[in-house]
């Protein structure tokens, strides 16, 4: 090799190491953040938001999707323990929000939080009364029907209307079902509590209250048993069994199922979360694609007012991770929160209401189904849906087996059934 | 003659170099059983003798508070047991027989043969989740390809995964579909293994083909069977997937069985004292069953011998 091809490999081989030695520098501005979550078509279209903005805040965001299934063990496991370098930012709902207030960091001085609509936030408060989420939307259970095969007028307004109506349509050969949603745990609410929740009825009583003093001062008093949540399950049980509206398999459907025999054109009504207005109209996801309208719960027979629930699910920043890192995920989030457009550009997308509510005064103005979606969700009466004490789980869990359990045994055997099923309810609250 | 003290040079160790060089081979898989078995069942054992919820873990000691709730729980002794030991005792008798008779089927000499028994063991090379899932889809009553096709050929309308008996049936078919193949294989080895003077001196005698089977092929093959018999019922008593994916454990618990049980407790219910302690008592009664089987085990060998 000659002396001239010599220094120029050396020069070049100096030049490498030194551009070596300049790149962790420059990649050391950028924050790396890892946001861990569940592939839901909200949280797809919200991280989408947090994308854009990551790039405009040099922000490394790696994103990490988690089944439902495994998602609250996994978290929960992580923040007890105090984990780093896992999860930066979470999705967070509001069943789990007494359990984990404790591993998050307020988030009382991100932008705009004071927007979130009065009571969203509640369930998230740690015991200062700070927030400990950031919401990203509303997820509220709302009523779809198809508009090809019901008039606005005849969408049914009771539990007997939707038996009438799902009758007629199966009859004159229109749809196979009338209506279908998800039953198992944890999908209760798209079956049993929409319908308990309108038939002046819910878990505990006094009914709608989610003040553990309250609900403690009364004993966890269930209402398991009473006359409104037999009617409930004596619905769902002829619903499958007798009227023949639901498919019989009914009661082993998460929303999963549910989802695929609406979008597959199958059903005319289900009840699911708002969010899902996008994939129900989207036609290469489903048949009923620009034929979905949305409505009022129907109402059960002791009902005194239409209620609905409009909980939210958020992003919180544990308390593990680095005070760097958790500036950068305030600041992140805040941008979102604070763009509007792309908030608008969520709720278009997928149904899922903006987490702003300033944006919701600018929807407003401008869009007729926001409109409509927000007279149905707000301008009603609200329950949480969910209830805040430590074993909320256990009992959600026993609930859902004790009502499986009536609306799939004899028909006369539901009071027994219920009846025999409240002591664990109230043991669960007490455990 | 007095003899000197041995210096400390010449001292006999305690292991011989062959003995210290067999240790040696065998660490690092000791050093990974240690680790990734042995610490953390001690650490479950830890936990299920705490007040251990996975939300705040307080890790209180409860003594055997969560075991006296676990035994005298209802559901696990009504419910969870003996659907473990009826899903045990059902996959393991129906994997074994018609694990035999395909191994059986694959011995002879055929065309494709090796097609179809690369096709017969592909259940084993798909994790169990997705088979359990292929399965639920495959029994829903609205989309279901089985479902439909039962209903077809005239089966009567049955709520295969909404009702407990159903439900349970198809988690033990699939179990026998996930497992079949395993004793396929490994009878087969066995078969062709088997020496032929036996079979030769039964044609002598004029013996059928039941009568051989039944009082050569059976016995060569016992220690085999009995070993696959004991390694399976173990590994079926700890059944979760398949349970999980396709019933998971319902209709109202109806179809749970013991991991479940565990797993609800743990994470689910998200109390890991409750749900260590649910797995120690499983780990207690499959001791005693996996004892009684280890005895049926040697009392085969030794007949067999």
């Amino acid at each position: 090799m000659s002396k001239f091809k010599s220094s120029r490999l050396l020069a070049g081989l100096g030049l490498a190491a030194g551009l070596a030695a300049l790149a962790p520098g420059a990649a050391s501005a950028a924050t790396d953040l890892t946001i861990c979550y569940m592939n839901h078509p909200v949280q797809t279209a919200n991280l989408a938001i947090l994308e854009k903005w990551a790039k405009k805040q040099d922000v490394n965001l790696t994103k990490t999707p988690m089944s439902y299934s495994i998602y609250l063990p996994k978290i929960t496991q992580m923040l007890a323990n105090n984990s780093t370098g896992q999860c930066d930012i979470i999705w967070h709902n509001d069943d789990w929000g007494q359990d984990w207030a404790q591993y998050l960091v307020s988030t009382d001085d991100v932008p705009e939080i004071k927007n979130v609509a009065e009571g969203q936030l509640e369930p998230f408060f740690n015991e200062k009364g700070q927030p400990t989420t950031v919401p990203m939307a509303t997820t509220a259970g709302i009523f779809f029907y198809r508009t090809d095969l019901v008039s606005e007028a005849e969408v049914p307004k009771t539990w007997d209307d939707l038996v009438k109506v799902s009758q007629k349509l199966q009859k004159d050969g229109k749809v196979k079902w009338g209506y279908v949603g998800g039953m198992t745990f944890t999908n209760t609410f798209f079956s049993f509590w929409w319908s308990l929740w309108n038939n002046n009825c819910d878990v505990y009583a006094p009914a709608y209250e989610r003040d553990n003093a309250v609900l403690s001062k009364n004993g966890w008093k269930p209402m398991t048993a009473d006359a409104c949540q037999v009617q409930t399950a004596e619905f769902w049980w002829d619903a499958l069994h007798k009227n023949n509206i639901s498919p019989p398999g009914m009661s082993t459907y998460s929303r999963d199922e549910a989802n695929a025999i609406f979008q597959a054109g199958d059903a005319a009504f289900t009840v699911a979360d708002s969010t899902l207005l996008g994939t129900y109209n989207d036609p290469k996801k489903s048949k009923a694609a620009g034929h979905v309208g949305m409505a009022r719960f129907p109402q059960g027979p002791m009902s005194k007012e239409h209620r609905s629930w409009i909980d939210i699910w958020g992003w919180s920043i544990p308390k593990s991770v680095t005070p760097e890192k958790q500036k950068a995920a305030k600041a992140l989030l805040g941008a979102m929160m604070t763009d509007y457009e792309g908030q608008i550009a969520q709720w278009e997308q997928t149904g899922g209401p903006p987490p702003n509510s300033k944006v919701w005064a600018m929807l407003d103005k401008t869009d007729p189904v926001w409109r409509q979606v927000k007279g149905i969700l707000f301008d009603s009466a609200h329950v949480h849906d969910a209830y805040y004490f430590r074993n909320w789980a256990v009992v959600h869990k026993t609930y859902s087996d004790i009502l499986i359990k009536a609306v799939t045994g004899a028909r006369e055997d539901i009071p027994k059934v219920l009846t025999e099923g409240a002591p664990a309810i109230q043991q669960g609250a007490m455990r | 003659m007095s003899m000197a003290p041995a210096s400390a040079a010449h001292r006999p160790r305690l292991l011989g170099e062959k003995e210290r060089f067999m240790l040696l081979l065998i660490a690092p898989a000791a050093l990974v059983l240690l680790s990734f078995e042995v610490v953390p069942i001690l650490i479950g054992m830890n936990a299920s003798f705490r007040d251990w919820s996975l939300v705040n873990p307080q890790k209180t000691w409860v003594g055997l508070r969560h075991y006296v709730e676990v035994f005298t729980d209802p559901v696990f002794l009504k419910i969870v047991l003996p659907n473990t030991f009826i899903l045990m005792v059902s996959s393991v008798t129906l994997s074994l027989v018609f694990g035999l008779a395909l191994a059986h089927l694959l011995k002879r000499q055929f065309f494709g043969r090796i097609l179809i028994q690369t096709v017969v063991l592909l259940p084993l090379t798909i994790a169990p989740v997705i088979t359990a899932t292929m399965m639920r889809w495959s029994f829903n009553d609205q989309f279901g390809v089985l479902t439909t096709l039962l209903a077809y050929i005239g089966v009567p309308q049955v709520g295969w995964l909404s009702e407990r008996w159903p439900s349970f049936i198809i988690v033990i078919l699939t179990d026998v579909w996930i497992w079949t193949p395993w004793f396929t294989i490994i009878l087969l080895a066995a078969l062709q293994g088997l020496p032929k003077e036996p079979y030769e001196a039964a044609q002598i005698d004029a013996a059928s083909k039941w009568g051989i089977f039944t009082h050569v092929t059976l016995p060569l093959l016992r220690p085999v069977i009995a070993v696959c018999v004991l390694i399976r019922a173990i590994d079926a008593f700890r059944t979760f997937d398949q349970v999980w994916v396709l019933t998971g454990g319902g209709p109202a618990r109806s179809t749970e069985v013991f991991s479940v049980y565990a797993y609800v407790e743990a994470f689910v219910n998200l109390d890991l004292g409750r749900g260590a302690a649910a797995a120690g008592a499983g780990a207690i009664i499959m001791l005693a069953v996996g004892l009684g089987l280890y005895a049926i085990v040697n009392r085969a060998m030794e007949v067999s011998r």
